[in-house]
């Protein structure tokens, strides 16, 4: 099967008055459709910086990253937002809703600059959000919400173009456990719906939600496990 | 949800600061408005009284110098009147095409004749025209005149040794002083100023004029095409404006609106350079919030759109608003500036709508740019 997300020989130089800090060293690995793949590493392995890579959000110094058939270091700047609309779905660690609009507005967001019926856009943004269990709470404001229920309405915020590949970095990091799980059965279900999912932790429990594990430490991959085959169902956890 | 009520929601969230941005335009449309809106009165009113000052055309016999001599003998010169000017040629100039531009045209004549037994020039003219022709005579005495009175020249008075209630005889007849004039420094303080129907008379000249003094009310008209028309009305008189007093009328008036435009000029400069700092310091503030939307998609002319429109709402309302309060300061403040039929002007109103939303999206410009070209990296860097 063709990769969806194919990387070779990624690397990623940061520098600054001559000092120079490796990020990624030369990553070269695939990710097959319809996998659930959890990153793990310490602090500072670059697992954000690959994902933010991954998103189109940073252009790497060197290598290719290819997602979807796109070739990313060949789009220009208005091809990568566009990438970034239609083929990745973000979730932040920190939800980062707009806290002025309501749960129904945020996830309407992407579609913004869209010539989209207004009526076309709410109606969409209400079904994700009934499909994440928020039915009800659509015009409540972030501060009105708990963190779950945020991350809820950042997810379907990340559906809204109905994306082939999710990215969630530390999405439970600022939730409580129960909460937390909540969310990953949420990620499991979407993966079950045929979403490719790369997930960044350091929470080594999500693990056995997922297909496959890598594992980066100092930019570079020095573990990757197939866990099972992406068409199994989830695991029961 | 669209760019235009993203836009929308984020200025009312933040609420103080889009009252701060529109807060420079407000004032510099409010102070555009108002003083646009009250010089463009004042050079009504000020073209008004300076119209009622006096005349600034003066309408005299052509003349022509003629030299005498026999032989090699000079015997000098004598200027020479093509035709003569009478009562009737007021009519005259009355019916020229412009003449309802014509506020008074006031008749003169000048004899001299004996007061007294002192020979005087006396100069005749409508009494009822004194206080209109001549406003800035000041009068010891009646400020009126009729038939059988006489105003006189500070220095006539002096020399006559009289003064007003009392009498002169001239040409066999009975004239009451009415009043003296304080001192003017102008030829008037020698003479004898009295109805021109008393000078005719005693001039022995019926209906004799010898110029008349035109008042034009010269706003918006050429004082020239009046000149020309008063020419062809009267082909054997020389017409001619007084140009220093048009000179000065619109030098005048023109430096009134020079100083508004140039104060307006100076607050919307400050009105642009607080919506430059406001939205760029926002800019800055936002940054999390941009990185987000680089991040679910937007391109960068959404991001700039998304800027643009916000600052276009707040310029809009402020406009609009700033607008409305510099016609209500002109209106209520036009008496200050001795404006005595106050007026709402609109035009003023309108540019100053259109200026300021102009200025606010173009003090928008530098800001939105730098939005729009924060790259996804920097951004994400805050998230």
């Amino acid at each position: 099967m063709e990769p969806i997300i194919h990387l070779k020989d990624v690397s990623m130089v940061f520098g600054c008055n001559g000092t120079r800090t490796t990020a990624l060293a030369g990553i070269s690995f695939d990710i097959r459709r319809g996998e659930y793949v959890v990153i793990t590493g310490e602090s500072g392995s670059g697992k954000s910086t690959l994902l933010t890579i991954l998103g189109g959000l940073q252009v790497p110094t060197e290598g290719a990253v290819r997602i979807g058939g796109a070739e990313l270091s060949a789009l220009p700047a208005d091809g990568l937002a566009d990438f970034r609309r239609e083929t990745i779905g973000f979730v932040f660690q920190s939800y980062h809703l707009l806290p002025y609009l309501t749960a129904r507005e945020n996830v309407m967001v992407p579609m913004s600059p869209a010539r989209v019926p207004p009526r076309e856009k709410e109606g969409r943004a209400d079904d994700l959000l009934a499909s994440v269990g928020l039915a009800g709470k659509e015009d409540r404001l972030p501060s009105q919400l708990s963190g779950g229920e945020s991350q809820r309405v950042a997810i379907a915020r990340a559906l809204i173009h109905d994306p082939p590949v999710l990215l969630a970095d530390e999405p439970t990091g600022n939730l409580d456990s129960a909460t937390g799980e909540q969310i990953l059965d949420l990620f499991s279900s979407l993966h079950a719906r045929g979403k490719t999912v790369l997930m960044v932790t350091h929470n080594p429990s999500i693990i056995a939600r997922a297909t496959r594990s890598a594992r980066l430490r100092d930019g570079r991959v020095v573990e990757d496990r197939l866990l099972r085959s992406p068409s199994a169902k989830p695991m029961a956890v | 949800m669209n760019i235009r009520k993203l836009a929308w929601k984020n200025l009312l969230r933040r609420r103080s600061r889009a009252v701060f941005t529109g807060l420079g335009i407000f004032l510099g449309i409010a102070t555009f408005v108002a003083i646009s809106s009250i010089t463009s009165q004042m050079e009504g009113a000020v073209q008004d009284q300076l119209d009622r000052f006096g005349a600034n055309i003066v309408v005299s016999p052509r003349t022509e110098q003629v030299s005498l001599g026999f032989g090699d003998i000079a015997l000098g010169g004598t200027e020479v009147a093509h035709s003569r000017l009478t009562m009737a040629d007021k009519e005259r100039i009355a019916s020229i095409h412009h003449k309802d531009r014509i506020r008074s045209i006031v008749p003169f004549l000048m004899t001299a004749a004996d007061a007294s037994g002192k020979n005087l020039v006396w100069l005749g003219l409508p009494g009822v025209d004194v206080a209109s022709a001549r406003p800035w005579w000041k009068i010891r005495g009646e400020a009126t005149l009729t038939r059988g009175e006489v105003l006189l020249g500070a220095e006539a008075a002096a020399l006559l040794d009289t003064g007003p209630g009392r009498n002169l005889t001239a040409g066999n007849r009975l004239y009451r002083v009415a009043g003296v004039l304080q001192p003017t420094g102008e030829k008037e303080d020698g003479m004898v100023i009295a109805d021109i129907a008393d000078v005719q008379a005693l001039a022995k000249k019926p209906g004799a004029v010898t110029y008349f003094e035109v008042a034009a009310l010269c706003k918006d008209c050429p004082v020239e095409d009046i000149v020309a028309q008063i020419g062809q009305a009267l082909p054997g008189a020389r017409v001619s404006a007084i140009r220093q007093v048009v000179e000065s009328r619109k030098a005048a008036v023109d430096q009134l609106r020079r100083l508004g435009f140039g104060v307006s000029a100076i607050v919307l400069l400050i009105g642009g350079l607080m919506v430059l700092v406001t939205v760029m310091g926002g800019v800055q503030e936002r940054t999390r919030e941009i990185g987000v939307l680089r991040a679910v998609g937007f391109r960068k002319r959404s991001i700039f759109s998304l800027l643009f429109w916000e600052t276009g709402w707040v310029s809009l309302l402020s406009s609009l608003l700033g607008a409305g309060t510099g016609i209500a300061v002109a209106y209520l403040t036009s008496p200050v500036f001795g404006i005595e039929h106050p007026s709402v002007a609109f035009f003023p109103a309108i540019l100053g709508a259109i200026a300021g939303l102009s200025l606010g999206l173009l003090g928008a410009i530098p800001p939105a740019r730098r939005a729009a070209a924060l790259s996804p990296t920097e951004a994400i860097r805050s998230l």
